[in-house]
């Protein structure tokens, strides 16, 4: 042991006092050091010992936590922020190898091409897909425990769309790297990505969890279609105007879907996996 | 057709403390339709502590019923009140959800998670975020379904029975006053359905519990009452002895298949043993608990032959 746990420390432990996440390190060093254990022993007030044992054995029965998990917490993520995180259905690998595969072939395409259009058509889906799917019956198999436990179920939806968000963005911004020769327009997706995500939830507790971001990814595809049959140059979403309106879109239904968080308690958005079995 | 009336019959003590035991949950005109179907039509019902029944056959509206109770369906018409607390309202549900332990009929697992990490996860749901405080708790309700020893084992690894007290675990989480069970025993083999039926046991100490089977033996060893549930009503609501008094006098035994039975079957001493209205000088056989079920869900009855 490199370390060990401060007399001060120790003490505010057997007392019950030590707050996280000190005590999170001092239950982790504890279960490791025996002479640290012996130097609780020690320590004052009996009762608050035992309770400090029984945390401490309670530690020692969890298994350890994942790659992920662990790495969520080291960033400073609450650990019962993390498990909810960790839980999310569409950050699992295949789903992560997918979309890189996806874009990685989108890159290649707009090389070849020689336009960007097809990687800014594409990218503001892939969130609006990845948030529609890390929630509802579809791909969360405890959605049904989930809709009828205490947590909100907005707050479930926005850490998990947090999440989602984080990684599709990570990943498209760094496919726009792969695109130097484009400057600025090789991120004009980031806006209209944010608007079909805000929407796509906006729309969802009137729509459901799949007919809403499927409305919204075939109205952004219509209206590429449109602004393509009519121009030459730049698509119209992708110009100085087309990202004030997908801003003011954004903020639009960011706030709507704020005003009915409510609906996503009050009855499950998106069914049972069964359609609702009798 | 209208059954005779039941042989008159003494309540007896057990009974006659269930009838008088203050109701802890309570439904009023339930109804909800899913597309064209009336998943549940009027369904009223009242529940005590110990553990209920709901007996019925697939598509009765069980499922339906339990999703209503368990807050995850709201219904079109009607009300409730779980303990006391009204879930039309947002407190109320909240207040609901926080007395409330739901064993869905197919629970679902994070296939990565071992069980201590799939229990920590639902107490988390459940707004335990101490991390000291859950742990001590989820380490509570593995020992309570007796699988602290696999705890460390990914769920994908264990067996069906070991998958469905992990999720029974899950629901006892913050030790809820209402425990909804949905088919809990299917797909399990004997053995582990034994296994099960004696953790149902121990969880009915001092809470509600609402038990959704279609195997009346399940309600025999472990049910203070049963409601029998057929197309979205309630078809009887009682005690398991009442249930069985039902059919006293309706239940024949015969050496061919008896076209005027509502139902009948061959046993396996090779005669028929049938149910509804005996002709006169019918070999009358004890009724058992089954036959009542059968006969409560009258229309629903089909004829079986062997």
């Amino acid at each position: 042991m490199t370390w060990h746990v401060a007399e001060e420390d120790l003490r505010a432990y057997a007392q019950g006092e030590l707050a996280p996440p000190l005590l999170w390190s001092a239950d982790t060093h504890l279960t490791g050091c025996a002479q640290c254990r012996d130097r609780l022993a020690g320590a004052v007030d009996p009762v608050a010992l035992d309770a400090g044992w029984e945390r401490l054995d309670a530690e020692l029965d969890a298994p350890r936590p994942g790659v992920s998990e662990r790495l969520l917490v080291r960033l400073g993520v609450a650990d019962h922020t993390a498990r909810l995180l960790t839980a999310t259905p569409v950050l699992r690998r295949s789903w992560l190898l997918a979309v890189v595969s996806l874009l990685v072939t989108t890159v290649l395409a707009v090389h070849l091409a020689d336009r960007p259009v097809l990687f800014l058509a594409l990218a503001p889906l892939l969130p609006l897909a990845g948030v529609a799917l890390s929630y509802g019956p579809a791909l969360d198999p405890t959605y049904e425990m989930a809709v009828v436990a205490p947590m909100h179920g907005f707050r479930l939806l926005m850490i998990r769309t947090v999440a989602v968000l984080t990684a599709g963005l990570a990943f498209n911004g760094l496919a726009t790297l792969a695109l130097p020769g484009y400057g600025l327009l090789a991120l004009t997706w980031l806006l209209p990505a944010l608007a079909l995500t805000a929407t796509g939830l906006a729309l969802t507790p009137r729509l459901g969890s799949t007919l809403a971001p499927a409305l919204v990814g075939g109205a952004w595809l219509t209206l590429l279609a449109v602004a393509h049959a009519h121009t030459h140059g730049t698509l119209a979403p992708f110009t100085a105007a087309g990202q004030s309106a997908s801003a003011a879109v954004a903020a639009l239904a960011a706030v709507l879907l704020y005003q009915t968080r409510d609906r996503f308690d009050a009855r499950p958005v998106g069914g049972f996996a069964d359609g609702g079995a009798v | 057709m209208t059954p005779p009336p039941a042989p008159a019959r003494q309540p007896d003590f057990q009974e006659l403390r269930m009838t008088t035991a203050p109701s802890t949950v309570t439904a009023t005109d339930l109804s909800l339709r899913y597309g064209g179907t009336h998943a549940l039509d009027g369904v009223s019902l009242r529940l005590s502590r110990g553990v209920t029944g709901l007996l019925g056959p697939n598509g009765a509206g069980k499922t339906t019923l339990l999703r209503v109770l368990a807050t995850a369906a709201p219904p079109d018409r009607g009300e409730f009140t779980v303990l006391g607390h009204d879930p039309g309202t947002a407190a109320g549900r909240l207040a609901v959800r926080r007395s409330l332990g739901y064993l869905p009929q197919t629970p679902g697992f994070h296939p990565d998670f071992t069980a201590f990490d799939f229990v920590d996860y639902v107490a988390i749901l459940k707004e335990l975020t101490d991390r000291g405080a859950r742990r001590r708790e989820v380490r509570r309700v593995l020992e309570a379904v007796d699988l602290s020893d696999v705890r460390g084992k990914r769920i994908k690894r264990l067996s069906g029975g070991m998958r469905q007290r992990v999720a029974l675990a899950a629901a006892l989480v913050g030790d809820p006053g209402f425990l909804v069970l949905d088919e809990p025993t299917v797909g399990l083999d004997p053995e582990q359905r034994m296994r099960f039926r004696e953790l149902i046991a121990q969880a009915g100490e001092g809470r509600t519990v609402l038990l959704s089977t279609h195997q009346t033996e399940d309600v025999a060893m472990l049910c203070h009452r049963v409601v029998v549930l057929a197309r979205g009503r309630v078809r009887f609501e009682g005690t398991p002895a009442e249930l069985t008094a039902r059919a006293a006098g309706r239940v024949w035994s015969s050496t061919e298949r008896d076209p005027n039975a509502l139902a009948g079957w061959r046993t396996g001493l090779g005669t028929f043993r049938n149910i509804g209205d005996p002709p006169k000088g019918a070999d009358l056989l004890e009724p058992t608990l089954e036959d009542g079920y059968l006969l409560a869900l009258d229309s629903e009855s089909r004829t079986v032959t062997a």
